[in-house]
C-alpha cells in the first residue's frame, strides 16, 4: 500500500507566475476619461497585445495554449518583430476568457487546433506588434517635438537619429497609452525579418526544466479536496444506484457523489484516498443496448460498407466506375486504421470552484473559450459571474479543444460542496476508457490500367466513422449528411486538397457510426487516409512496373509544392542511389492543414520481425517557418507519436467498452526506438501560411509501411504493426 | 405534478394578484427535419407546434414552436394568481401528439 | 457526367462564404432570410431597438439546447402590454425559433426558453406591443466549435 505522498516540490499554492501569469491580469477598466488600460500591476496596455511595464519588460497577450507545441513563442516572435522589442525583456500572459467577453472578444479566437495557432492569427497579432510600436514611436516624437520619420526603434529603445536622444519603451510606455490607435499599420516584407524565421529559444522552457511551471496536475488551491470519478465503462450507459455508505467512512473520504446521469466521484482530502475509495464503490451500472457491442461487429459493418450501394462523394473527377468497368487490368486492396487514443502525458484534470455568485476553473486546455462555454453552462450563472484561467497544458493533441467534458464534470461536483475548490483529477484507466477517439476507418482501392499499363482510374472508398456528425452535426446537416472533413488529405479543394490528378477519380465515404465517441485526434483523418492512399500508390506503382517516385511524379504535374517535398526527401535520402545492403526505403507525401509535407524512411528488418528505422527524412513547406527549431522539434515530435500509433496503438471493443487501459496495452516508443529525423524546412511563402503541429505526422506511417514492403515483400495493409508481429527495436 | 410524458411546476399557494414564474416541460425528441442518417437519408420533421396554457379556462400563454426549439421543450413565464382553480396545459405536434397536463393553485 | 467540382463552382465558389443549397431547396438560413421572416411578422411597421432584453449565454460549446431568455419592458396593464414576443435566428436551418402571445394576466413580460444554436451569429427578439408597436432587443453568440474547422466548410 504506497503511502499518502507528502506534497511535491512541483505542487504550488496558485501563484501569478507559476500559472503563466494569468491571474496577475486583473483589469482595471477607467469609467470615464483617456482609455488608458492597466494591468494589474498598474502598467498600461499600449493594446491588448502589448502590455510595458516601466522597466522595459513587455508583457505579450496570448489567446491560444500552450501545450508543448511552441506556438506561444511563435506568436511572441510575430508580435516582437512588428513591435521591435528586446527579445530577453518579452513575458507572455493570458488574458481570461472572462475579460475576453467583457471587452467583446478583443483577443479574437481563443481555440487552439488544427494547427491553427500561428497560421491563423499571424495576421492580427503582427498588427497588433506594429500598432504598439508606432504608439511608442509616436509618444516618444511628441515629447522631443520632433518629426516621427526622424526616429527609429531597435530593441525596445526609440532615438532621434539627428540629436542621437534615446528613450526605452517603459519611459514613453504611459503617454503611449493614451494615444489613439493606428488607423494605417503597415507591416514588415518578410524579407526584412529578423526575429520571425530565428531559432530563438521558448519562453516556456525554463520553467518546464526547474519545474517552476504548474500543470493541471500539480495544482494545489486553499482548503482544496480531492476527486476521483468513473463514468460508464459502456458509453451511452447511466448510473443505475451506488452504495455510499460502503465507503463514506474510508479515510479522507468527505463526500460521495453522482455526476449527472452517467458518473459517480468520491471526493477526499487527496485524490490517493478519493481513488482507493471509488476503486471500492460498489456501483449498479445500467449499460444500455451498447454493452453487446463487440469489435468484431463493428469490423463486420465497416467491411460491409466497402461495397455499400450509397456513400458520400469527396471527390471525382470523370468517370471512374467505368473506367474500371473497362479496365485492362485491376490493382484492389482494402486497408484499416483502429480507434486510437490522444494518451496525453497529464490526464484530464480540472479544478473548479463553485458558489452561487461565482464559478472558477482551473483548466489546461485548447480552448480557453471552449472551457468558458462549458463553465457557463454547468454554472448556470451568467457571464459576468464565471472566469477560466487557463494553465499550460502537459498534452492536447486535439482531447482537450472540443471536448471539455472534464470540465462539466469538475462543476457538477463543485455545485454540490459550494464554496470548496475541488481538484477532479482522471486516473490513466480513465483517461484510456473516456477518450475522444481517431475515428475507426477501413478503405477499398482499386485502380485500372490500360493495356499500355497506364493509371485510367482510381476508386477509394472509405468505410467508417465521422467525427462531425457525432461532434459538429450542424456542418453534417447542411452538407446534405455528409462529412467533408473525411477528406481530408484527399480533398477536391481547401487547406487539405488532394496532390495528385487521375484521369478518372472517385474517392466516396460509407458512413458508418458506433457507439464510440470519435474525436480530433492530431492529425484527424490525414493519419489514415495518407496510409490508404501513400501505400496504395507504391502498390499501383508496382503493378505497372515503376519506381514509387516516379511514378508518383506522373500525377503531380499540377501540384508544384507536392514535388517539391517529395523530391526534396527523396534527393537526401539518395533515392536513386543504392541503399546499403539490407536496408529498404519508402517514401510518402500529402498537403494537410495548408501545408506540404514528405517523409522518406530507411530501415531494415532482423528475423523477419524486428524493424530498425535508421533515418527518416521529412520535408515540410508551410508557407513560412517562423521558428525553424521549433519546427524541426513538432517534426520529430509528430513522428514519435506517429510511429508509436503505427508500431503499437489501438483501442479495441469489448462488451461495449474499450478494453487498453494503461500503457501496457497501449505502448508508447522509447527514446531508444526513435530514429534520427533530418528535418527539411522549406518555406515557399505566398499568401496562405500552413500548419505545424499536425499536417507532418501523416507521412511517416505510409514511409516506413511502404519501406517495410521494400524487405519483407509483404503488404501491410492494417494498423498498428504489432498485430502482425512487427517490433521497433 | 406529472405524468411520464409532462412536468409543470406552478407555485401551491400563492398570494391573490401575486406574479408567480410557472415553468412546462414535455417529453419530445423536436426532430428537426434536417438531420440525416449516416446513409443519407432525411429524418423526417416531428416537432411540437403549440403550447397553450389555461387558467381556469381562459388563455393565459400560448407558444408557436418551431425545429430551433430543443430537444425535452421547456417554457418558463408568468401569470397574475387571480383566483383558485386549475391551471391547464396543452402540447400539439405532428403525428398527432397531444399531452393535457393541469395542476391546481390554491390563492389564498 | 458533371463533376461535383463543377457543381459547387456553379453554386458560388468554393472559399469560405459558401452557401450549399441542397436540392431541396433547404439551405441553412442566412441573414436575409431572417430579414423576410422578421417582415412577415411585422409587415411595413418600423422596428424600434430597445425595450427588449434578449439574454443567452455569450460563448456556447455546446448548440443543443442553450437557455434563452426574453424580458421586455412594460407595465402589462390592459392598456399597454407585450401581445406578443418573437425570436428569429439568422444561421439556424430555419429563421424563426419561437413565438409567445402574452397579454396583460402575464403580470410581466418575461419568458425563458432552451433553444439549439447551429453557428455563430446573432439571435433576435421582437417584441409586438398592445398599441401596435414593435420592439427589438439581440445578442450575438459565438459557438466555440466553429472556430475549429477551416473557412468555407460550411
Amino acid at each position: 500500500m504506497i503511502n499518502t505522498p507528502k506534497v511535491s516540490r512541483r505542487s504550488f499554492i496558485v501563484g501569478s507566475a507559476a500559472v503563466g501569469g494569468g491571474l496577475a491580469l486583473g483589469l482595471r477598466l477607467p469609467p470615464f476619461g483617456p482609455a488608458v488600460v492597466r494591468a494589474a500591476d498598474g502598467s498600461p496596455e499600449i493594446n491588448v497585445w502589448v502590455v510595458i511595464r516601466p522597466d522595459d519588460t513587455v508583457v505579450i497577450r496570448m489567446a491560444r495554449s500552450e501545450m508543448g507545441q511552441g506556438t506561444i513563442t511563435g506568436l511572441a516572435q510575430l508580435v516582437a518583430e512588428e513591435l521591435e522589442c528586446n527579445w530577453s525583456k518579452i513575458v507572455y500572459e493570458y488574458p481570461t476568457p472572462g475579460e475576453s467577453v467583457k471587452r467583446k472578444r478583443a483577443w479574437g479566437d481563443f481555440s487552439t487546433g488544427g494547427s491553427r495557432g500561428i497560421r491563423t492569427s499571424h495576421d492580427y497579432v503582427r498588427k497588433g506588434g506594429a500598432a504598439a510600436r508606432l504608439m511608442l514611436v509616436q509618444a516618444a516624437a511628441n515629447q522631443w517635438n520632433v518629426p516621427v520619420s526622424e526616429c527609429s526603434t531597435v530593441n525596445g529603445v526609440i532615438t532621434h537619429g539627428p540629436s542621437k536622444r534615446k528613450l526605452s519603451y517603459g519611459k514613453v510606455a504611459e503617454a503611449a497609452a493614451r494615444l489613439e490607435a493606428p488607423k494605417d499599420v503597415p507591416l514588415k516584407d518578410p524579407k526584412n525579418w529578423k526575429v520571425i524565421g530565428k531559432a530563438v529559444p521558448r519562453l516556456d522552457t525554463r520553467d518546464k526544466v526547474t519545474g517552476k511551471q504548474v500543470y493541471g496536475f500539480d495544482l494545489k488551491l486553499p482548503g482544496m479536496l480531492n476527486a476521483a470519478i468513473k463514468e460508464s465503462p459502456v458509453f451511452g450507459g447511466k448510473v443505475k444506484s451506488y452504495d455510499a455508505a460502503r465507503v463514506a467512512s474510508m479515510k479522507g473520504v468527505r463526500k460521495v457523489v453522482q455526476v449527472g446521469d452517467t458518473a459517480v466521484a468520491v471526493v477526499a482530502d487527496t485524490w490517493w484516498q478519493a481513488k482507493t475509495a471509488l476503486d471500492q464503490l460498489p456501483v449498479v451500472w445500467d449499460e444500455g443496448p451498447s454493452a453487446k457491442v463487440q469489435q468484431s461487429n463493428i469490423n463486420d459493418m465497416l467491411k460491409a460498407g466497402l461495397d455499400a450501394d450509397q456513400a458520400f462523394v469527396g471527390n471525382q473527377e470523370g468517370d471512374a466506375k467505368k473506367a474500371l468497368a473497362g479496365a485492362a487490368k485491376k490493382v484492389e486492396a482494402v486497408y484499416a486504421y483502429p480507434w486510437q487514443n490522444h494518451v496525453c502525458m497529464e490526464p484530464m484534470n480540472a479544478t473548479a470552484r463553485y458558489t452561487a455568485d461565482k464559478c472558477e476553473v482551473w483548466v489546461p486546455t485548447q480552448d480557453g473559450e471552449a472551457s468558458f462555454a462549458a463553465v457557463l453552462a454547468a454554472s448556470g450563472l451568467p457571464a459576468d459571474k464565471c472566469e477560466v484561467y487557463k494553465i499550460n497544458l502537459g498534452g492536447g493533441f486535439g482531447r482537450r479543444g472540443a471536448f471539455q467534458d472534464y470540465v462539466t464534470q469538475a462543476i457538477n461536483i463543485a455545485k454540490q460542496m459550494p464554496g470548496t475548490p475541488v481538484k477532479l483529477l482522471w486516473s490513466r484507466e480513465e483517461d484510456m476508457v473516456q477518450g475522444r477517439y481517431h475515428p475507426i476507418m477501413q478503405c477499398k482501392l482499386v485502380g485500372g490500367f490500360d493495356a499500355a499499363n497506364n493509371l485510367t482510374g482510381l476508386h477509394m472508398r472509405l468505410s467508417g466513422q465521422s467525427i462531425l456528425k457525432e461532434v459538429r452535426p450542424a456542418i453534417v446537416e447542411q452538407q446534405k449528411g455528409r462529412d467533408p472533413l473525411t477528406f481530408q488529405g484527399v480533398a477536391d479543394s481547401g487547406e487539405h486538397s488532394f496532390g495528385y490528378n487521375y484521369p478518372n477519380l472517385l474517392i466516396d465515404h460509407a458512413m458508418r457510426q458506433s457507439h464510440v465517441p470519435p474525436g480530433f485526434w492530431r492529425g484527424v483523418n490525414i493519419n489514415q487516409n495518407a496510409v490508404f492512399i501513400e501505400c496504395f500508390m507504391d502498390e499501383l506503382a508496382e503493378a505497372a512496373g515503376k519506381d514509387p517516385v516516379e511514378f508518383r511524379r506522373q500525377f503531380m504535374a499540377k501540384h508544384p509544392r507536392n514535388l517539391a517535398v517529395l523530391n526534396a526527401v527523396a534527393d537526401r535520402i539518395g533515392w536513386t542511389r543504392p541503399a546499403p545492403a539490407g536496408v529498404h526505403r519508402g517514401v510518402a507525401q500529402m498537403k494537410a492543414f495548408n501545408s506540404f509535407v514528405a517523409a522518406a524512411c530507411e530501415l531494415s528488418v532482423k528475423d523477419g520481425n524486428k524493424v530498425k528505422i535508421h533515418r527518416i527524412v521529412a520535408a515540410t513547406d508551410p508557407g513560412y517557418a517562423v521558428n525553424p527549431a521549433q519546427i524541426e522539434r513538432q517534426v520529430s515530435g509528430s513522428f514519435v507519436y506517429g510511429l508509436s500509433a503505427l508500431f503499437m496503438q489501438e483501442c479495441t471493443v469489448k462488451g461495449g467498452r474499450i478494453v487498453e487501459e494503461n500503457f501496457n496495452t497501449y505502448n508508447s516508443m522509447r527514446i531508444a526506438q526513435m530514429p534520427k529525423v533530418e528535418s527539411i524546412i522549406m518555406p515557399t511563402g505566398g499568401a496562405i501560411w500552413g500548419g505545424i503541429g499536425e499536417p507532418t505526422i501523416c507521412v511517416a506511417a505510409p514511409a516506413v509501411l511502404n519501406a517495410l514492403f521494400q524487405a519483407t515483400g509483404k503488404r501491410i495493409r492494417s494498423v498498428p504493426l504489432k498485430n502482425h508481429g512487427f517490433q521497433l527495436v | 405534478m406529472a405524468t411520464a410524458s409532462a412536468v409543470v411546476n406552478v407555485p401551491a399557494n400563492p398570494r391573490r394578484g401575486e406574479i408567480i414564474e410557472i415553468k412546462a416541460l414535455v417529453r419530445h425528441a423536436m426532430e428537426t427535419g434536417f438531420r440525416r442518417t449516416q446513409l443519407g437519408a432525411v429524418i423526417p420533421r416531428d416537432i411540437i407546434r403549440q403550447f397553450v396554457c389555461l387558467y381556469n379556462g381562459v388563455e393565459i400563454f400560448r407558444a408557436e414552436l418551431h425545429p430551433s426549439i430543443a430537444a425535452n421543450p421547456l417554457l418558463t413565464f408568468t401569470t397574475v394568481a387571480t383566483e383558485s382553480g386549475t391551471i391547464e396545459f396543452r402540447w400539439t405536434g405532428d403525428k398527432g401528439f397531444s399531452v393535457v397536463e393541469s395542476a391546481r393553485i390554491t390563492v389564498v | 457526367m458533371a463533376s461535383r467540382r463543377h457543381f459547387l463552382i456553379a453554386a458560388g465558389g468554393l472559399a469560405g462564404g459558401m452557401r450549399l443549397v441542397s436540392a431541396s431547396g433547404n439551405a441553412h438560413a442566412t441573414p436575409d432570410e431572417m430579414r423576410e421572416a422578421v417582415r412577415k411578422v411585422i409587415g411595413s411597421s418600423r422596428v424600434q431597438s430597445g425595450r427588449v432584453k434578449l439574454d443567452l449565454p455569450p460563448l456556447i460549446d455546446n448548440g443543443n439546447s442553450v437557455s434563452l431568455s426574453v424580458a421586455v419592458e412594460s407595465p402589462m396593464t390592459p392598456a399597454d402590454h407585450v401581445k406578443a414576443i418573437h425570436v428569429f435566428t439568422e444561421k439556424n436551418p430555419l429563421p424563426n425559433v419561437v413565438s409567445v402571445y402574452l397579454g396583460p394576466r402575464a403580470g410581466r413580460a418575461n419568458i425563458a426558453t432552451r433553444v439549439r444554436i447551429a453557428d455563430t451569429q446573432t439571435v433576435t427578439a421582437i417584441a409586438e406591443m398592445s398599441d401596435g408597436s414593435f420592439w427589438s432587443g439581440s445578442m450575438s453568440v459565438v459557438v466555440t466549435l466553429s472556430a475549429c474547422l477551416e473557412d468555407g466548410l460550411i
